[in-house]
């Protein structure tokens, strides 16, 4: 019929035509389903393996993406079968059935209002200075030149992620107990989250707010976070220096004031003396924490505006290194930033040299020949992801704890049997005359701890 | 055969290898007539061109297809394998944590270990004497030391919890916990704490542990008049409640317990070794030389543990513990030591929990802080429970929830003073229950803690804590 139409030379060019048309789409056919099989062919119904193979792939290459930092408890499944009936066994145990998060909610914040930290206080040195005379059983001094100081540490009150992480942050106590014993320092270990708003690392905002309020016998909070341990027992802070001074932080000038370099100070352990200044300061720091819009778009003022800083919500040590490199004519003469010794050590750079440091120096610098604080940034033992690998955090805590804790076990002639080590061994012999012994850093009776000798017992 | 058969032949190939039906092929089923025109030889050639062209496409698209997921094999393995040699190191890691080993023991460690024989006497460390004497020496050489602070005995709270981490992880989360309520009691209180994580002896491992780091904290701290153990596992629940050692002005041990028990029954649960008081003194250091043989692991604890089991009442048999040695030694020479021991039950020194726990919310809405006894227990102590281990004497789920309890009840009474309070015993979130105000100082005046126990004496606080 069609050669009717058109002539037989024609349709056979029609013909041949179509035959390379056919083929054409086959080619291009083919193409689309090898592409659909590289993309999904899972949806084809191909085999059951294939099916498997590409899913178990999709899942590990996404797994892939963070292989430093997984945590996984090792719990064979399998293994505990035979346990699981066992009431008694701890093993088995989900943790999720005893926390229960009872009646009342989350104070709604008021969204129309700015965020404070708690009513305005204008007359807190008054306040203060009356209830001092009121009460002259709690000095504010315990000897001249030795204000009181209250140490603020803290953890979550839920179990770590980390199976050993709450080990560590136990390990971390007993460091801070023993440093805070021989120095008469109190010790407040905070596990309550007091503002939903300020969760996480502006936790401690609203809680030394609430401590100094509270303890107005305190002359100077010291905030020290759970990962900083003590690594000089000997070394005193140089209280002198400080008394014109408000806020301590460990840094430097240049780094804060000129580059404004989001790592030119610290605020995982600073000081902080109580008094009104301090109040205004809190104010001042807080609007960039509460979380949600603010503490992201916050984040965001920070990185533009601060050296170094990489994206991601604004986090307190930033908000100071902006707020001080700011407003330095209000708060900059009251900041002293302490670089002579390591309020704030940087573990990376200390770790390694303990034995040299014990080779050559004796506690008591607080310098880099023997850091009074090593603190564990970015190691985040009680999580799940922390930004280096495990092993080297955990045998570096062990070796920072042990170095600290040898200074503690010499005063009673044991020091551990190497920095790696658990076990302890005796270095001084008992005798039958216990007093005549003396430590050889006189840490036994030392004179930072010495009370004021007064007329009455 | 023929033609027609030959040309359908020919139009089902094609739509077969076509895979969607093309017109043409419609067309060329209808002008199959048309088709005797072309000769058969090259329809055969062109059908048989046809078949090869779509069995190879056929068999490309299979070899592709199958090369793709093949490929997504080895590839996702690879990353797989690398990601599992991670996990593998980091649970190794762990492993190497949670186990007892340490770098430094020595090689043969596979040996057995070398214990005491029954022959060999064992001794705390230099015999001491005239304690008492030195100590009163020492103290007059230095009153920038002394053993009273504002009218107050200086007390030194030690406890302890082993070097490596827990069997489960919940043990050192409990833990942690329970240093955090020692911590709070402690600085509310003056008192100052040792925690302990070394094994100073390690013949005296285990419950034993204390006996060897009581006896060194006594001679090196001569300015502390007394050393108070108290056991990781437990915790203030009073926080208000203080130590009334002035009835203990004759005495140099007080430790809770029950007479009757004690010397009729010879129970031994007669008395708790989970918290007691030891006077600094030449007695004590006596004491502890005479409880501390039967201590030492191996052969001596094991033939210890029989004696106990066969003399005391409710015995279970195993080794020696400190508690039923202490019980039995004071029973056996009860004429040396007993007219200095104070067995207290007056308030819970020693608080057993089963029977506390359950009884918070009564205690709540009835009581108050202060009292210290059975309507507000000064301590409760979680005996049996053993969370840092792998099983205890007592479901998990109780054990566990009531030390939840325990510790939210004594968070509560440090948590009000500064205005807050858990949502309930069990929630780790708090709740306010104060307003903030301008004028904090005023609220405090009237919950402070401190203050109305040590106010009313003339010399006041015992916060100096030098």
């Amino acid at each position: 019929m069609l050669e009717r139409c058109l002539g037989q030379q024609r349709v056979r060019r029609i013909q041949r035509a179509v035959r390379h048309a056919k083929v054409t789409f086959l080619c291009l056919f083919m193409t689309v389903v090898v592409m659909r099989g590289m993309l999904g062919a899972g949806k084809f119904g191909t085999p059951a393996q294939d099916l498997d193979d590409l899913t178990t792939h999709f899942y590990a290459s996404r797994k892939h993406a963070e292989p430093h930092r997984v945590l996984v408890e090792a719990q064979p499944e399998n293994e505990n079968e035979n346990q699981s009936n066992d009431p008694k066994n701890y093993a088995t145990f989900d943790f999720n059935k005893i926390l229960k998060d009872e009646g009342g909610e989350d104070e709604k914040p008021d969204p129309n209002k700015p965020y404070t930290l708690g009513p305005k206080i204008s007359d807190w040195d008054e306040q203060r200075g009356e209830w001092l005379k009121r009460n002259p059983n709690f000095p504010n001094f315990i000897r001249e030149n030795k204000p009181r100081v209250l140490l603020v540490t803290g953890s979550s009150p839920k179990p770590c992620e980390n199976p050993v992480g709450d080990h560590y942050l136990l390990k971390s106590i007993k460091n801070k107990i023993d440093y805070c014993r021989l120095h008469g320092i109190e010790i407040f270990y905070n596990m309550a989250l007091l503002d939903a708003e300020m969760a996480g690392f502006w936790a401690k905002l609203p809680l030394i707010r609430k401590l100094l309020l509270s303890h107005p016998e305190v002359e100077f909070l010291w905030w020290m976070d759970s990962d900083a341990m003590f690594t000089d027992m000997a070394f005193e802070l140089p209280w002198e220096r400080y008394k014109d001074v408000n806020l301590v932080m460990h840094g430097w000038n240049e780094m804060v004031y000129d580059q404004k370099n989001w790592i030119g100070l610290n605020t995982g352990s600073f000081l902080l003396r109580n008094n009104q200044w301090a109040l205004d300061l809190l104010d001042a720091w807080a609007p960039m924490g509460p979380k949600g819009k603010i503490r992201d778009e916050a984040g965001k003022i920070l990185t533009r505006e601060l050296k170094g800083r990489p994206v991601f919500e604004a986090d307190d040590q930033s908000a100071m290194v902006y707020l001080l490199a700011t407003q330095r004519d209000t708060w900059g003469n009251k900041v002293y930033l302490e670089s002579g010794y390591y309020l704030h050590g940087y573990w990376g750079i200390l770790v390694d040299k303990y034995e040299e440091m014990i080779e050559n120096y004796h506690p008591g610098f607080g310098d880099h020949r023997w850091p009074l604080v090593t603190h564990f940034v970015g190691c985040k033992p009680c999580g799940k992801f922390g930004d280096y690998p495990v092993e080297k955090c955990l045998k570096q805590m062990d070796r920072a704890f042990n170095f600290g804790d040898n200074q503690v076990l010499q005063i009673y002639g044991f020091t551990h049997k190497s920095l790696a080590s658990r076990r302890v061994k005796r270095v001084r012999n008992e005798t039958g005359n216990p007093l005549e012994a003396k430590d050889d850093l006189g840490l036994m009776h030392p004179a930072f701890k010495a009370v004021k000798v007064s007329t009455s017992s | 055969m023929g033609q027609d058969n030959g040309s359908t032949f020919t139009t089902q190939k094609r739509s077969s290898g076509g895979g969607s039906a093309l017109p043409t092929t419609n067309g060329r089923a209808a002008g199959a007539a048309a088709r005797t025109m072309i000769p058969r030889g090259r329809q055969i050639h062109k059908t048989f061109n046809n078949i090869k062209i779509t069995i190879l496409c056929g068999f490309v698209t299979i070899l592709v297809l199958r090369g793709t997921i093949g490929i997504g094999n080895l590839s996702s393995s690879e990353a797989d394998a690398v990601n599992q040699n991670l996990i593998e190191e980091t649970n190794r890691v762990l492993a190497e944590i949670r186990s007892d080993k340490d770098p430094d023991d020595p090689a043969d460690s596979t040996d057995e270990p070398q214990f005491l024989s029954l022959n060999d006497t064992y001794t705390l460390g230099p015999k001491i004497v005239g304690w008492d004497q030195q100590r009163k020496v020492w103290l007059s050489q230095n009153p920038e030391f002394p053993s009273s602070v504002n009218g107050k005995p200086r007390i030194l709270l030690l406890t302890g919890s082993p070097p490596n981490p827990c069997d489960n992880p919940i043990g050192d989360h409990y833990l942690l916990k329970a240093v955090k309520n020692k911590i709070d009691y402690c600085r509310i209180h003056g008192i100052e704490i040792v925690y302990n994580m070394a094994h100073l002896d390690k013949e005296l491992a285990g419950y034993w542990a204390k006996l060897p780091m009581i006896r060194r904290l006594m001679l090196s701290h001569p300015e502390v008049e007394w050393i108070w153990w108290m056991d990781s596992d437990a915790m203030f629940t009073d926080m208000v409640f203080e130590v009334p050692l002035s009835k203990y002005s004759n005495h140099n041990l007080v430790i809770h317990g029950y007479p009757d028990l004690l010397f009729e029954q010879k129970s031994w649960i007669a008395l708790n070794t989970g918290s007691f008081l030891f006077r600094n003194c030449q007695w004590s250091l006596d004491l502890l030389d005479t409880w501390a043989p039967m201590g030492p692991k191996g052969p001596i604890r094991e033939e210890a543990g029989k004696v106990l089991t066969a003399n005391l009442k409710g015995r279970p048999a195993f080794e020696a513990d400190d508690q039923s040695a202490l019980i039995y030694l004071l029973l056996s020479q009860k004429e040396k030591w007993m007219d200095k021991v104070y067995v207290e039950n007056q308030y819970y020194l020693h608080g057993y929990w089963l029977g506390l726990v359950e009884r918070y919310e009564e205690m709540i809405e009835k009581y108050h802080p202060g009292l210290g006894d059975e309507r507000w227990p000064f301590v409760t102590h979680f005996v049996g429970c053993k969370p840092c281990g792998s099983y205890g004497d007592y479901p998990v789920e109780q054990c566990l929830k009531s030390m939840e309890r325990a510790f939210n009840f004594a968070d509560n009474q440090v948590l009000k003073f500064y205005g807050f309070g858990h949502r309930g015993l069990l929630s780790p979130k708090i709740k306010r229950i104060a307003n903030e105000t301008a004028t904090p100082l005023e609220y405090m005046d009237q919950v402070d803690i401190r203050r109305p126990v040590h106010g009313d004496e003339s010399s006041g606080s015992s916060e100096t804590k030098s």
